[in-house]
């Protein structure tokens, strides 16, 4: 169960620290006025100064109880939590795997994965249906758009 | 009159044989994108756009602006028939479409539906073809400091009127901002922002945005409730439609309004949404039949169907003429419109007259062949429905690795979309508002620029925001909308903070569930 505090505290963090990040990556590139104008790295030094300056505020506004918050403590069951990391967590699964197996296979790995092992499906129709996403990727990109899809380090190694 | 004259030529464009089809082919793809949960207009539009590079500019705009067409009307098919809104913008649809529906009234519902949607599309169009090429003529004598003026009452726009905490929606602009800085400056040619990431120095794209902030994170959203898709008869008999299509004048108050308004917010940024519930709001309060609204009322049906396409239409206005996009569907078009080689603003009028008034006409041609092809294909999409969510849910998702992807071939892009994903989702449950951070990826270089083109033409003085009439009445209502939910909290903070604090949790939950 996450609270909607701990969410709205962990968001503001999140978007604070990539503010912080901007601030400080920015000053390489000079903040100020030089002989070219204002230097590359000002507008950007702002914003990640507001980004930080505005982070403060929603986490000030996530500790304190106010009434915004009362009325939703709870943003996320552990029902919820179950089923979001049933989407992403194969999802991140096949992203990893992408470099590897390449596009065609990662996907068919993956549309089989989740149809056969949480037994929402039959192996045989899973196993059909990965076939066709695979197909119907190859289909598409590789004849239809002309666009290469990456095919993997396993199947250069096999020399496709 | 010229501009009339100007429209026949663009008629004589869109209606050629090539140009339906791709309208057909994109209205359709629209509805499909449109219907499922977890793809919008948005991220559909986006994902079309890697297969649009190889096309004629005209051509691909004229998809793209089908496929959102489509998008729009889809939308309201699952809110009606389901309850389950398949865009942001039509789930004010839902309240009393749904109940219609239920009621053995469906066929009423959707042709009501529809025909004020038709209506609230063709009052946008009409408003583009007078006033775009005016505004853009007005715009042509602008400066780089009128331009940034411009940019920044958009923006504070947002923050004014975009219904979202102010503070968070400054957070996600200003976060835009800083993603579309990464790569190389266009002004000094310096590498900014990559953080040693070698890769980086092109950019961050768009389209990897939106389909992670869009695609993903709504799809994250959508996982975490169960859907009972518990349709209603999804049969359509023709001649309600066109009796509750012949009923919709006895409404005209209604669809006049709610056109008013949806115009209104999709020329100012506060996009399909945020029009579709406000009309919706105005017309239970001013409504005689206002207490029955929720319970099936033709015109809780008219007022947000209406507005959300007139605001959808209307988005485009400042797209074409300004170089501003008033949705995050227009900010992704007006994207493709860069990648094509077009340069957004007034100039295209100038430039471009074919595209722009190619793109006008087909505006016109493409809403009629949305409403034949929407009602026609109304029963094979509600079947799509009815396909279980589990199975859609990866389909969507390899859809979104592989737009990612064929952007411009690299995994990272594939790595940073599945992290948007989770920043779209942490933001929708948050009520961060997306179209902002959107729109600030997609001309956050262009406001800069600028903004550092009119500190060199001033000598670094911010006096040149205030040399003339124009620059000083765009910046000061700029500065006025920025601080508007201040002045809005002030008579809050006065009253008695008990009494106040049970009040504004129900507005504020209510408020809330607005943003998109």
């Amino acid at each position: 169960m996450i609270s909607r505090r701990a969410l709205e505290l962990a968001t503001a963090i999140l978007t604070g620290s990539f503010g912080v990040v901007v601030v400080v990556s920015s000053l390489d590139n000079g903040i100020g006025w030089s002989s070219a104008g204002v230097d590359a790295g000002t507008f950007p030094f702002l914003t990640g100064i507001i980004i930080v300056l505005g982070s403060l505020y929603n986490l000030v506004r996530g500790v304190m109880p106010a009434a915004t918050l009362a009325s939703v403590p709870i943003a996320i069951t552990s029902i919820e939590l179950r089923r979001l990391a049933g989407l992403f967590v194969p999802a991140a699964i096949f992203v990893a795997a992408i470099p590897l197996a390449g596009m065609y296979v990662a996907s068919a790995l993956y549309i089989f994965a989740v149809l056969a092992i949480p037994r929402q499906q039959s192996v045989p129709r899973a196993l059909t249906m990965a076939a066709a996403t695979a197909l119907a990727l190859y289909v598409v990109f590789e004849r239809m758009f002309q666009v290469s899809l990456p095919h993997g380090a396993l199947a250069a190694a096999f020399g496709f | 009159m010229d501009n009339l004259g100007e429209l026949l030529h663009g008629f004589s464009i869109a209606i050629t044989l090539p140009h339906l089809a791709l309208m057909v082919i994109g209205v359709l793809l629209g509805i499909l994108v449109g219907v499922l949960p977890g793809l919008g207009a948005p991220n559909g539009v986006s994902l079309l756009l890697p297969l649009t590079f190889g096309m004629q500019p005209v051509s691909a705009i004229i998809l793209l602006s089908s496929m959102y067409w489509g998008a729009l009307f889809g939308g309201s098919v699952t809110s009606i028939l389901f309850n389950i809104p398949g865009e942001p913008s039509s789930v004010a649809t839902t309240f009393d479409g749904y109940p219609m529906a239920r009621d053995g009234r469906p066929t009423t519902a959707l042709a009501t539906a529809f025909g004020s949607a038709a209506f609230g599309a063709l009052i946008g169009v009409i408003l583009i073809t007078f006033l775009a090429s005016w505004v853009a003529q007005v715009a042509l004598a602008f400066g780089p400091a009128e331009y940034f003026a411009v940019y920044f009452l958009a923006f504070a726009s947002f923050v004014g009127m975009g219904g979202a905490a102010p503070i968070k929606t400054v957070v996600a602009l200003a976060i835009g901002f800083a993603i579309a800085a990464i790569g190389i400056d266009t002004v000094s040619g310096s590498v900014r922002l990559t953080m040693g990431v070698d890769e980086l120095v092109k950019g961050v794209n768009f389209v990897v945005a939106v389909m992670g902030l869009f695609g993903i994170g709504e799809l994250l959203v959508a996982v975490e409730e169960e859907f009972h898709a518990r349709a209603v008869s999804s049969k359509i008999e023709w001649r309600e439609v066109f009796r509750a299509i012949g009923r919709l004048p006895r409404h005209s108050v209604a669809l006049l309004r709610s056109a008013a308004i949806g115009c209104w917010m999709g020329i100012t940024p506060g996009g399909p949404t945020a029009a579709s519930f406000m009309s919706y709001g105005i017309a239970r309060r001013f409504s005689r039949r206002g207490r029955y609204f929720g319970t099936g009322e033709v015109e809780g049906i008219i007022s947000p169907e209406t507005a959300d396409h007139a605001a959808g239409t209307s988005a485009l206005l400042p797209m074409l003429s300004l170089g501003i996009p008033g949705s995050a569907t227009a900010a992704v078009m007006m994207g493709g419109l860069m990648i094509w080689g077009l340069n957004p603003g007034p100039m295209l009028f100038v430039d471009q007259k074919d595209f722009v008034w190619g793109l006008i006409a087909s505006m016109y041609v493409g809403n009629i062949v949305a409403v034949v092809l929407v009602l026609l294909t109304v029963p094979v999409f509600a079947a799509l429905m009815r396909i279980p969510f589990v199975i859609i849910a990866p389909l969507i998702v390899i859809i979104c690795v592989v737009g990612a992807y064929s952007v411009s071939n690299s995994y990272l892009d594939v790595v940073m979309m599945l992290g948007f994903g989770i920043v779209g989702y942490l933001f929708k449950k948050l009520f961060y508002p997306l179209a902002p951070l959107v729109l600030a990826i997609v001309i956050g270089d262009k406001a800069e620029d600028a903004f550092r083109q009119s500190m060199l033409m001033s000598k670094g003085s911010l006096g040149i925001f205030f040399a003339n009439k124009l620059v000083t009445c765009l910046i000061v209502a700029g500065i006025a909308l920025l601080l508007l939910p201040l002045v809005l909290q002030l008579p809050r903070l006065w009253r008695k903070p008990a009494s106040a604090a049970t009040e504004t949790t129900a507005q504020e939950a209510a408020r809330e569930k607005v943003i998109i």
